[in-house]
């Protein structure tokens, strides 16, 4: 049963948490870009709007597909653990593909909810999205599954455990970067924003979303971005207490929201050469120091 | 088992002319003997065993293994769901006679090849269901008469191949019978008549699953075979390959036959080779299913994928991987079946299977596009479910064992199945309705029901993967394959690979909550104005629909993105060497050949003839024969 | 006008932080907002944000004059707004016509066709003015007092009316197919 409660935990940390740094991180492109910026509870305010108001729906598929995209999204933040063994709801549960794939749930019920919508830039973007994936998910994969060889487990939770003795920051750095990178296309910050391109395909999947569909998505979202850096900080920056794996999430979010907000965009097939060229060869290069046991 | 067997056998040819009286009482017989097969399968014995006949003085036998159960209920599954789907579907057909005279044959042909005891009884029901099979296929589109010649002759090749290696071992062993030869072979100290016979062995598998070098013959089949029956060839006639694949690589015991070949993390190099032509076709069957218009070819590639797929999860000669490739037998097999089921039912409505013509059939054929929505997340491994469980599995077997450019193709493909199965998703389902589709209506209801049932099925052992995992637990200990954990945990509600665990029902669970935290939500907030995708919102006079830059569009037919949707990634890989194409060219040279022979023999001139006439008989008499 | 209730009061006060526009740019009174998002003057610190979609904005910026044929894409652009929308005229051109007073291709009085909540005078209106009539229309939301929306309800037929006068009738005909 303490399971339930921790779960519930994650989410209420999930949501307030991430949407207070969506909000400094707005703020700190804004100072990278010398303006002012909005105040770090402007997310808050965006998503509640956005709940608040009296949207348009086509069809049940569309209203479908964004429960999905939640609902997985939900699912998935409340199995990940918080940085140590303690702050993790089910530990059989916890095994890293389990939540990688349980995630594409989410995307499946978004790309789906939205191209119900019948736009095309929808479409558009929802086919650019999954190339993309095509691109990030590869180098991450391998690194992650060197590491699940070197340790000889996919817990999550055991994987914090193992790093008592040091950090995988340290241990396989060439990992770590190429998982940082793999972090960025996740997250789908600047250079990677290619599905959602506001200026080329009027933002993609999101174009037909109005109300409460959007604050929902941007409620799906905060879990994905949590789920993502929680899964990032817990398998390269080791374990420690609550209030230690906070500041690692904060420092992460706020290193992908610096390098966000100095790049331009990717074109999709420049993406998939790049991730396919220096991250995929660092990644093997990775799995081939573990195989040969030349870790630091 | 023999009395059943050639019992339906000639049950089959009667149903041919019941069929001609009425080919709708003959549909309903054909899916009674299926429902009858599938209550037989539980009824018989584990261990069982019969002579069919003999044949030149050897006994041909069946056994009944927990393979053969495992296999066979999987096929009936998909077949016995077909029948039922045919029941309403045929009136479609111009042979529906025919039809149901060949599918029950090959019922019982491949129940014959799960049931069979020794090599040659494998190889004579192997060979009916083939030829029965092929006489299906030339039923279907226009191209369909080669597509029947291709897979005839792509079959043929790996069949001869399976009955020399047979005729090899008897000649070396006088034997036939599959258990002794799995001793005989443990115990052969001639290393390269074990891999030979392996190899040409697993060509037959090989052939059969769509496997690398010879897997042309999938999407040409596949694509233009009569629409329910592609179920059936990607459901379950494929899966014939996989057992003969599992025999040759765990019922054989390769481990020890191949002692001192270790390749790379305990692999003999004979399944490593399988393993790479298994991966190859994981590459292949991807890529080119991402480029596919044809959507029924689309989920053809996808089966070359999935084959491959099974064949890394056995090869990798790992008590999970192969479970896991055992088990993606069942979650392909059922995913297949309901594509292209509902693939069946949109052609049945709509007569093309051309996603760009195709678009916004869900709001009319709303239950194919749910049963092809849960087919599709069980396709690409999402967990609520059974898909996911077997590529996790596949995925310990790889991880633990360190092979990760392997790992890196599975994953490719698993990511890439994102890819090709939303395409069809997007493109026929989603989107604009063409005007010409507007008075599309769901199929009956006796052609949804099977896609249904099988919907349940898989999503019931995603949740609850325990019942299907006991038979292959079963025959993972009945070929000696003997894990470091316990796998299928049913009492913790676990299931466990070597590095880690997980809980199905959780999950399961959770995504609920999920859902219906999500629901909770949205009733929470205002209620959305529905509004149509492009006609004038009735209510208010004002056109309120989707957003078009402020500008007024007429057709949606224009509006509907359903070409080249991945055209980005397709360039970087369009001008890739085609294997279809040098198979051509080798056509093109025996053709050739043959030009050249007949036109040298064959002379339209009568004094050519009388010349190779008396030459023959100069040469007859000299030699003296 | 009626009471608002404590939910919708609450919503207002959101809704007037958080003011996502449509970057849909009629006239030449858009080069106003560039300078008016970037470094110099930053709209962002109120919570004003470009948005792409019509279906995501709450404002809509009618910046410029409008002749017939943008007056129907902009229409059409208004109605697909979800629910609180506002509208700002920007400039002379949609107050009374500006230097276009006596064109015959473009309107005069934006009011007629579509309910505007904020006019900003000038032609054109500098960042500095653009920003105050921000904050007037964020004190309005903040009042209830931004109703255009349920104006434009209200009196639908009225607003029809002008629509169909000048432009003829759009929405029920085809203009090109018919």
């Amino acid at each position: 049963m303490t399971g339930v409660y921790k779960a519930i935990f994650n989410l209420a940390i999930a949501f307030f948490f991430v949407l207070t740094l969506e909000g400094i991180g707005r703020k700190i492109t804004a100072r990278v870009q010398r303006r002012i910026g909005p105040p770090w509870y402007q997310s808050f305010i965006d998503v509640f709007k956005a709940l608040s108001k009296h949207p348009f729906s086509n069809g049940w598929i569309f209203d479908f597909g964004v429960l999905m995209a939640l609902g997985g999204a939900i699912a998935t933040a409340a199995i990940v653990p918080m940085g140590s063994t303690f702050w993790t709801p089910f530990p059989n549960t916890d095994n890293f593909f389990v939540i990688m794939y349980l995630f594409a749930v989410g995307a499946l019920g978004m790309a789906m909810g939205m191209v119900g919508s019948g736009n095309p830039w929808a479409s558009i973007g929802v086919t650019r999205a999954l190339t993309q994936m095509l691109g990030y998910e590869l180098p991450y994969l391998i690194v992650l599954a060197s590491m699940m060889f070197y340790y000889k487990t996919a817990s999550i939770h055991l994987l914090i455990e193992k790093q008592a003795g040091g950090w995988n920051l340290l241990v396989m750095p060439i990992g770590a970067i190429v998982a940082f990178i793999s972090l960025l296309g996740m997250l789908g910050k600047k250079p990677f924003d290619i599905a959602i391109a506001p200026a080329e395909i009027a933002s993609g999947p999101m174009v037909e979303l109005s109300g409460k569909y959007l604050g929902l998505l941007h409620i799906m979202h905060v879990f994905s971005i949590f789920v993502e850096i929680t899964l990032f900080v817990d398998v390269f920056l080791g374990g420690g207490n609550f209030w230690w794996f906070l500041l690692k999430f904060l420092i992460v979010w706020i290193l992908a929201v610096l390098i966000s907000s100095v790049l331009p965009r990717f074109r999709i097939e420049q993406m998939l050469k790049f991730y396919w060229g220096v991250p995929l060869g660092l990644a093997f290069l990775n799995a081939f120091f573990v195989l040969m046991g030349w870790t630091l | 088992m023999a009395i059943t067997l050639i019992s339906i056998l000639a049950l089959s040819v009667a149903v041919y002319f019941i069929s001609k009286l009425s080919w709708k009482v003959g549909a309903v017989i054909n899916a009674l003997a299926g429902a009858y097969l599938m209550i037989y399968l539980f009824t018989l014995k584990v261990g069982s065993s019969e002579v069919l006949g003999t044949l030149f003085g050897e006994k041909l036998l069946l056994t009944y293994t927990n393979a053969s159960f495992y296999f066979s209920f999987v096929s009936m599954l998909v077949i016995l769901a077909v029948m039922v789907f045919a029941i309403k579907w045929l009136d479609s057909q111009k042979y529906p006679s025919a039809f149901n005279m060949f599918l029950l044959m090959m019922t019982a042909a491949s129940l014959g090849v799960f049931f069979a005891g020794d090599l040659l009884t494998l190889y004579i029901f192997w060979e009916i269901a083939v030829l029965s099979s092929m006489l299906i296929v030339p039923m279907g589109k226009k191209e369909a008469r080669r597509a029947a010649i291709i897979y005839a002759v792509m079959s043929a090749t790996g069949t001869y191949m399976y009955l020399y290696a047979s005729f090899m071992i008897y000649s070396r062993y006088g034997n036939f019978n599959l258990a002794e030869v799995a001793k005989d072979l443990a115990n052969d100290p001639s290393m390269p008549f074990k891999v030979t016979v392996y190899l040409l062995l697993a060509a037959a598998g090989i052939a059969k699953s769509g496997i690398f070098p010879l897997h042309t013959w999938l999407r040409i089949a596949h694509g233009n075979a009569p629409d329910a029956f592609s179920a059936v060839l990607s459901g379950q006639l494929v899966k014939l390959g996989s057992y003969v694949l599992m025999l040759v690589t765990a019922f054989f015991p390769t481990l020890k036959m191949f002692q001192g070949l270790e390749l790379y993390s305990k692999i003999p190099s004979p399944n490593y080779f399988l393993l790479a032509l298994g991966a190859t076709s994981i590459i292949v069957g991807t890529l080119m299913a991402i480029k596919q218009d044809d959507m029924k070819m689309l989920i053809a590639f996808s089966s070359v994928a999935n084959g491959g797929y099974i064949l890394v999860g056995i090869a990798t000669m790992d008590a999970i991987g192969f479970e896991g490739g055992i088990l993606h037998v069942f979650n392909h097999a059922l995913a297949a079946a309901i594509i292209f089921m509902a693939f069946a039912s949109v052609v049945y409505r709509t007569h093309t299977t051309k996603i760009s013509e195709m678009g916004g059939l869900i709001h009319k054929m709303p239950i194919t596009f749910i049963s092809y929505l849960f087919a599709i997340i069980s396709l690409a491994g999402i967990p609520p479910m059974s898909g996911f469980i077997s590529k996790w599995m596949i995925y310990q077997a790889l991880v633990r064992k360190g092979m990760f450019v392997t790992a890196f193709i599975a994953f490719f493909g698993s990511i890439g199945s994102f890819l090709y199965v939303f395409r069809p998703l997007a493109g026929v389902f989603l989107g604009q309705l063409p005007k010409k589709y507007k008075d599309v209506k769901e199929v009956p209801a006796i052609m949804w029901i099977p896609m249904v049932t099988l919907v349940a099925i898989s999503f019931i052992m995603g949740v609850w993967p325990f019942p299907i995992l006991k038979p292959i637990e079963a025959m993972r200990a009945d070929f000696a394959i003997s894990p470091s954990v316990k796998i299928a945990d049913a009492s913790n509600w676990l299931v466990r690979g070597v590095t880690g665990s997980w809980n199905p029902v959780i999950v399961f669970n959770l995504f609920i909550i999920g859902f219906a935290i999500a629901y909770l939500l949205y009733t929470l907030f205002p209620k959305p104005k529905k509004v149509d995708l492009l006609a004038p919102h009735k209510e208010e006079g004002a056109p309120i629909n989707i957003y078009t830059g402020g500008e007024y569009i007429y057709t949606p037919d224009l509006y509907q993105y359903n070409t080249k949707m991945y055209a980005g990634f397709e360039r970087m890989y369009e001008k890739h060497p085609s294997w279809e194409k040098v198979l051509d060219m080798l056509c093109k040279f025996f053709h050739d050949l043959g030009q050249l022979v007949h036109g040298w023999f064959f002379r339209p001139s009568p004094s050519a003839y009388a010349f190779w006439t008396v030459m023959t008989l100069l040469i007859v008499f000299w030699v003296r024969w | 006008m009626k009471e608002r209730t404590v939910w919708e009061q609450i919503a207002d006060q959101l809704r007037s932080r958080s003011i996502w526009m449509l970057h849909y740019c009629t006239g030449c009174g858009a080069m106003e907002l560039p300078p008016t998002m970037t470094a110099r003057f930053d709209m962002e610190r109120f919570g004003i944000m470009p948005m792409a979609t019509p279906r995501q904005a709450d404002i809509l910026l009618i910046t410029g004059y409008l002749n017939t044929k943008t007056l129907r894409r902009v229409i059409y652009t208004y109605e697909q707004m979800a629910d609180p929308k506002y509208v700002i005229g920007f400039g002379s051109c949609t107050i009374n016509g500006g230097i276009y007073y006596d064109s015959y291709s473009t309107i005069n009085r934006l009011d007629y066709y579509i309910p505007v909540d904020v006019y900003i005078a000038g032609c054109m209106p500098r960042p500095e003015a653009i920003l105050e009539a921000f904050q007037y229309l964020m004190e309005k939301i903040r009042k209830g007092e931004a109703d255009g929306w349920k104006r434009y309800k209200e009196n639908y037929e009225w607003y029809k009316q002008n629509q169909i006068r000048s432009l003829g009738e759009v929405y029920v005909h085809d203009e090109f197919h018919e």
